[in-house]
């Protein structure tokens, strides 16, 4: 349940990203290949190669399934269900992975809006995206 | 940047950690108070601190300001006694388990929540290669902090 103060912050946080998805989605994924190795298990061709056309258009999506997310923050289930089903028959990530990758997103944010990037926004932005991580490995079993 | 073997962790964390050295911000270090605000069950260890109501509680809170310098040095002693964490840490450890009763958990939240910050501090320069030369030492004092937990 977020409130509505929460339900701002969302916003606020979102408003910082949008026209920055892909050089964010990049580099999202980079601190994660290099932080956390080990997921790089998910991205076989993407991490293997390393290509800065292939990050950026796979960080714009992904950050482009985040803001349609913030769009539907009140419901989750109905606007991610297609992500959902797709997590869980193909792509099928251990969800232990999600917080490693919501940990890389707070330190992109950190890291670029430093002090435009308040620790209530971070609450709130760690609150969403573990809302995000819930519904999309929900299917799993 | 390449990923096929160029990042040696020993030598990259002494090179980085002389860079980043912990006490030369310690004023801005407000990682405790950003642990309680962003994961706000971990305030249960700490009822006798006062009022944590609001983030702005919690910032102001005295304890929490001297409890969290009293971490931060601790942090800066890991640094020193890289190789040798479990040892350096044991008693912390000790105490944290037997008398503190604090889920290890909580401790890995701590050391995510300090690299943000130094993320927050160091902008631009805190890249993929810094980030995770310093979650591999949250990631060791977290560990040493829950190795003598029984």
């Amino acid at each position: 349940m977020l409130s509505a103060r929460e339900r701002a912050q969302i916003a606020q946080v979102w408003d910082l990203i949008a026209g920055h998805e892909a050089q964010f989605g990049a580099e999202l994924l980079l601190r994660l290949f290099t932080v956390y190795p080990s997921t790089k298990v998910y991205f076989p061709h993407l991490s293997a190669c390393q290509d800065a056309t292939q990050l950026l258009s796979h960080g714009q999506r992904m950050l482009a399934a985040v803001g349609a997310a913030v769009q539907h923050m009140d419901h989750l289930r109905a606007a991610l269900s297609p992500l959902a089903d797709l997590h869980a028959l193909v792509l099928r990530v251990d969800p232990a992975n999600f917080p490693l990758l919501i940990q890389c997103f707070h330190v992109v944010l950190a890291s670029h809006l430093q002090d435009e990037f308040t620790v209530e926004m971070q609450a709130a932005w760690d609150k969403f995206l573990t809302g995000v991580a819930v519904v999309l490995t929900e299917k799993y079993r | 940047m390449g990923m096929k073997g160029e990042y040696y962790p020993g030598k990259l964390i002494g090179k980085v950690l002389k860079i980043f050295c912990i006490s030369n911000f310690v004023s801005d270090m407000v990682s405790f108070h950003r642990l309680l605000v962003v994961y706000p069950w971990t305030q249960r260890f700490f009822d006798s601190f006062g009022n944590l109501s609001s983030p702005s509680a919690i910032l102001g809170n005295p304890k929490v300001k001297a409890h969290g310098k009293k971490v931060l040095t601790s942090f800066g002693e890991a640094i020193k006694n890289m190789d040798n964490l479990k040892t350096a840490f044991a008693k912390l450890s000790e105490l944290h388990c037997d008398k503190l009763h604090v889920d290890p958990e909580n401790f890995k939240l701590l050391g995510n929540v300090l690299v943000c910050v130094l993320a927050h501090n160091f902008g631009k320069e805190f890249t993929p290669q810094v980030q995770a030369a310093y979650q591999k030492v949250v990631a060791g004092v977290a560990n040493a902090l829950a190795h003598k937990y029984h």
